[in-house]
């Protein structure tokens, strides 16, 4: 591996940050570990007694919500001979049985009973070998998220700016409460940051979804989802924001001279359930329609969270060159039915019409990489207008094409991988969960 | 179809499309013999138009009211969850139109394909339609992979014979839930 500062320069990044397995390796600890990593959300797991299976980089685990309401992130890993215990991805329990060697353990991690106790060694002690677990937690408007890193900041700190801008998606729905439902998995070949690289670059979609904007003029004329990029995208007013820490934000909704609702693409069962909305709603159902669409804003929390429009996408990487996306549904909580079942039918609107090409453009990326003599990828469009305007959190908002979020997730994994992480696991009780908002 | 025509889905629909799949238990029994002629020629020539990407003629076969959904969850109520797609007649056409603007990357090159359809049984319903049950592998072959997309599949037939048409076709890949391909040619 060379040396990181090599990798990242202010324009341009190395093609070895994308391929190379010793730097995969590294963010799996460093980045997937010693930063904050979106967990799950609190509505999969409502009640005392719910679970639910999930990753942090590579690492199973359990994410489990214990009788008395509180959180834990165990390794879903036997402490005797390291079988993952649970195979659900999600239920209700308050025991894990290994069903290797029957080793059983609480829903907070105690290891609670081992067949035969007889003829383990004398200072053997059940309090030493129950599940590793994350030992910090921190929640954020029903957001989980675990780091192994004791010397982190705090999540608040490390959301910074991008903390009102969650409560800002999160306060679309009248209860100011998301539920988080299903998912859709897809599969990719390709590093996991080319992901994270399109969810901050306000250029690609004039090219990349170039299919869709055609098609959206030819079959429903008019502004129509993500019309706004079909020409001269700059001059819309939309923005692209690096937020520190590496999360991003591309600000849509400056380009928009219509309602959400008026813009949405016509999805099944559009005029039903509006009618409905309108016949139980009256005066307010131009305002109840505004919740179904999209938010019009990318915001990406770093590493592994990114916030599109009215859904979830988890970043997972599996290999160097192979990355899990998963797609999860967001219901509005609180909002009337008919709202939710259009959600239901937007979020899948794009991500099965638009996102295959993405995803093809991420396995061309990766396909070109393997050129080791080529070794450059460019970044460095706005390069010389950073910090154009500044709002008044002091974030600084550059037109959407240039690639300013790009450079800024990147030094903020530099930053982080060229640290000296110290990565710890905790037993039961030892654990702390902070309530960032 | 009128791309501005109204789409037909709406509670009565999803609560069809709940009920045909929760039909399959108890088990409903082999399936009535003298329908499968009919309903096997025309899952075949559907198998044909689209492994020959005639998509405009397959989108023909399908009532104005038709739904072609490729659900998530097994068991999912559409209405409460999202699925791969759930289309009507009109985002249908928007999928076909987008293979065809030349531009949908995913589908270039285009996939070539090749679907195996057996295991049918077909049951009559009221109203002179026929639900038919089948076992689909797609191969699809594209940039040098061999991919198969294994699905169980329903389809409620509105008519058989020479004018057979579809009203909801129901795609149940088999790894709905795991980690699937991308993909934007028709399953």
């Amino acid at each position: 591996m060379n040396a990181l500062d090599t990798l990242v320069q202010p324009d341009r990044v190395h093609r070895s940050i994308y391929t190379d397995a010793d730097v995969f390796n590294a963010e799996m600890s460093k980045v997937f570990g010693g930063a904050w990593v979106y967990l799950a959300h609190e509505s999969q797991l409502p009640d005392p007694n719910d679970f639910l299976t999930s990753r942090m980089g590579l690492r199973p685990l359990i994410i489990t919500r214990d009788s008395d309401g509180g959180l834990h992130a165990l390794f879903n890993r036997c402490a005797h001979r390291a079988s993952i215990v649970c195979q659900a991805e999600c239920g209700s329990a308050r025991r894990f049985q290994c069903s290797y060697h029957g080793w059983t353990y609480s829903n907070r991690g105690d290891l609670v009973n081992m067949p035969y106790p007889e003829g383990y060694p004398a200072d053997f002690h059940k309090a030493d070998h129950g599940l590793a677990q994350v030992p910090r937690l921190g929640t954020y408007r029903g957001l989980i998220f675990g780091t192994l890193n004791l010397e982190a900041p705090s999540l608040a700190e490390w959301l910074g700016p991008a903390g009102p801008l969650i409560d800002g998606f999160v306060d679309r729905s009248p209860s100011g409460r998301i539920e988080v439902r299903n998912c859709q998995r897809m599969i990719y070949r390709g590093n996991w940051k080319l992901a994270w690289d399109n969810a901050g670059d306000g250029l690609h979609p004039t090219f990349a979804h170039r299919s869709f904007l055609i098609l959206n003029e030819r079959q429903h004329g008019g502004a129509r989802s993500l019309s706004q990029f079909k020409a001269s995208p700059d001059d819309t007013g939309m923005y692209g924001a690096d937020l520190g820490n590496g999360h991003m934000f591309v600000d849509q909704r400056p380009g928009l001279h219509q309602s959400f609702w008026e813009t949405q693409r016509p999805v099944p069962g559009r005029e039903w359930y509006a009618e409905q909305i309108e016949q139980s709603c009256g005066d307010g159902a131009a305002d109840v329609l505004e919740m179904a669409p999209g938010s019009m804003i990318n915001l990406s929390i770093f590493p592994n969270l990114l916030i599109k429009g009215n859904h979830f996408e988890t970043v997972d990487p599996v290999t160097v060159a192979e990355t899990r996306l998963h797609t999860w549904m967001v219901a509005a909580d609180g909002a009337p039915d008919e709202v939710n079942v259009l959600r239901m039918r937007i979020a899948e609107d794009f991500p099965s019409l638009g996102n295959p090409d993405d995803l093809e453009l991420f396995e061309r990326c990766q396909e070109g990489l393997a050129i080791a003599e080529v070794e450059w990828v460019d970044m460095s469009k706005g390069l010389d207008h950073e910090a154009e305007e500044v709002d008044a959190d002091g974030v600084a908002r550059a037109p959407v094409t240039y690639e300013g979020p790009m450079r800024g997730y990147l030094r903020a994994w530099l930053e982080l991988m060229s640290s000296d992480v110290k990565l710890t696991t905790a037993a039961a009780g030892e654990v702390t969960c902070e309530v960032a908002a | 179809m009128d791309p501005q025509a109204a789409s037909p889905v709406d509670d009565r629909l999803y609560q069809r499309l709940a009920d045909l799949l929760s039909s399959e238990r108890p088990d409903p029994g082999p399936g009535h013999a003298e329908l499968r002629p009919a309903v096997e020629q025309a899952l075949h020539h559907e198998a044909r138009l689209l492994d020959d990407r005639c998509y405009r003629d397959w989108l023909e076969r399908f009532t104005d009211d038709c739904v072609y959904w490729i659900p998530l969850d097994p068991d999912g109520d559409p209405r409460a969850q999202v699925s791969y797609l759930l289309d009507d007649h009109r985002r249908m056409e928007d999928r076909i139109g987008l293979l065809e603007t030349g531009w949908a990357h995913a589908q270039e090159p285009p996939s070539r394909t090749c679907r195996i359809v057996s295991n049918t049984a077909a049951w009559p319903l009221d109203g002179g339609e026929t639900l038919a049950r089948c076992s689909t592998v797609v191969w699809e072959h594209r940039k040098d992979r061999l991919t198969p997309f294994v699905s169980r599949n329903d389809y409620v037939f509105a008519s058989l014979g020479e004018e057979w048409s579809i009203r909801f076709k129901i795609v149940r890949l088999v790894d709905s839930r795991g980690d699937v391909r991308k993909f934007s040619f028709v399953l």
